[in-house]
Order: structure tokens, then C-alpha cells, then sequence
């Protein structure tokens, strides 16, 4: 997985009725777009540290690359 | 208050090629509910007991299947930098109980919600023991608040 600064990352709920979780990457700390992910979600407008999972995908905004 | 300043406990853990099993020795020796999955050195995701119940003995999951078949993905962390309110806002907002603490990527400690708990106790104890000195013991410079008697 790789991600640049300003694309969205999406983690869909895991259970019925749980909302997906989408989040903007702020900064990129690993190495060649790798993670983990300096993230500020949507929902509450805060900034987190993701280290993702396979549960979670990334829209290339800034048309630097695919979805991975 | 700066998260450093709270018990962090020093992280536990293991690889994801470790059997269930593995990881629930290492619970019981280390004296943990939860451990971080780690791929060399970068974590990949988080495993706690009840995960081990639930997902594994409930499903007939395999004992010496491997625990990152286990484990929550998607590990929501917080830098040693940031402070007891963005902590807080963390455990609200994405409803999970422990969050792993990093210093430059390398995972350094976990804090529970337990652990806040704890240590919000142990503040309001502190406050209690304040007010019941106050009361108790009234300070003189209070004298001069005493209502003052009606000639």
C-alpha cells in the first residue's frame, strides 16, 4: 500500500449499520508512500496515526497513482 | 497533560506468523490482554483476549492457526507528543479501548481505557482529599470571611 499527502483513505464498517471511515492523509511517514499515515478523518475533523490493514483502501486524489 | 506523563505500559509483541497458541502463552507470561502483531518492526494490527475468545475458540478457529488470522486490522495510534485531551478524543471517536503510543513510527507503549480510568481516580482522590482537609480544617486566613457578628 502506498499513499501521497492529500489522497482520502476509506475503512469500510466491519458490521451492518457501522459507517465507513473516510479520512484525508496529512503526512506520509514511511518509506516510498508506505505507511504509517498521519490521517484526519471526516467524521470528527481530528488527526490520527494509522498503520493500516487490509480492510483499508486508498483513492489517489492527487492522480500521483492507482488505488493500491 | 502530555501522554508521556501517564503509565504507559511498555508494549508486548509478536509476530504474525505466531500460533494462537503462542500468543496466548506470551497473554499469561507477560501478564497482558493485549498484544500488537508486528511485521519485523512495523505493527500491523492488535489482538486482545477476548479476539482469541470470540474469533478463535467461538469460530472452532484452528489453535495453532496463525494469530493474524485473529487480529484487528487497522491500528489507530497516537505520537508521545500529543496530549491527555487527544488521547481522550481517541478512545471517543473510534470507539476502540487501547491505543498503541509511537515515538517516530516505533510503537513505545499502550494506554487503555482502564488505565484512564485509573489515573482519573487517582486525580479525583486527590481532590477529595483536598476538600476533606478544607473542611476539616478550616484555614484561619477563612476568618476573615466568618459573617461578622451583629452588635
Amino acid at each position: 500500500m502506498f499513499a501521497h499527502v492529500g489522497d482520502e483513505l476509506i475503512i469500510e464498517g466491519h458490521r451492518v449499520g457501522e459507517p465507513r471511515r473516510v479520512g484525508k492523509v496529512e503526512e506520509v511517514r514511511g518509506d516510498d508512500g508506505g505507511p504509517p499515515y498521519l490521517v484526519r478523518w471526516d467524521d470528527s475533523g481530528r488527526s490520527t496515526l494509522l498503520f493500516p490493514g487490509a480492510d483499508c483502501r486508498i483513492e489517489h486524489l492527487t492522480g500521483a497513482g492507482k488505488d493500491s | 497533560m502530555n501522554i508521556s506523563d501517564l503509565a504507559v505500559r511498555a508494549p508486548v509483541v509478536i509476530g504474525g506468523d505466531a500460533t494462537v497458541a503462542e500468543t496466548a502463552a506470551l497473554m499469561t507470561t507477560a501478564g497482558v490482554g493485549c498484544v500488537i502483531v508486528v511485521d519485523a518492526e512495523t505493527p500491523v494490527g492488535i489482538v486482545t483476549d477476548r479476539d482469541i475468545v470470540t474469533r478463535g475458540v467461538a469460530q472452532q478457529y484452528p489453535i495453532d492457526g496463525r494469530i493474524d488470522g485473529l487480529m484487528s486490522m487497522g491500528l489507530i495510534a497516537l505520537d508521545v507528543g500529543r496530549d491527555f485531551d487527544d488521547l481522550l478524543h481517541v478512545f471517543r471517536d473510534h470507539a476502540i479501548r487501547r491505543v498503541p503510543i509511537v515515538d517516530h513510527d516505533r510503537v513505545v507503549g499502550i494506554v487503555s481505557l482502564d488505565d484512564l480510568m485509573v489515573f482519573a481516580t487517582e486525580q479525583l482522590a486527590d481532590v477529595s482529599k483536598v476538600l476533606a482537609g478544607q473542611i476539616m480544617f478550616p484555614h484561619a486566613g477563612d476568618e476573615a470571611l466568618a459573617p461578622v457578628p451583629a452588635s
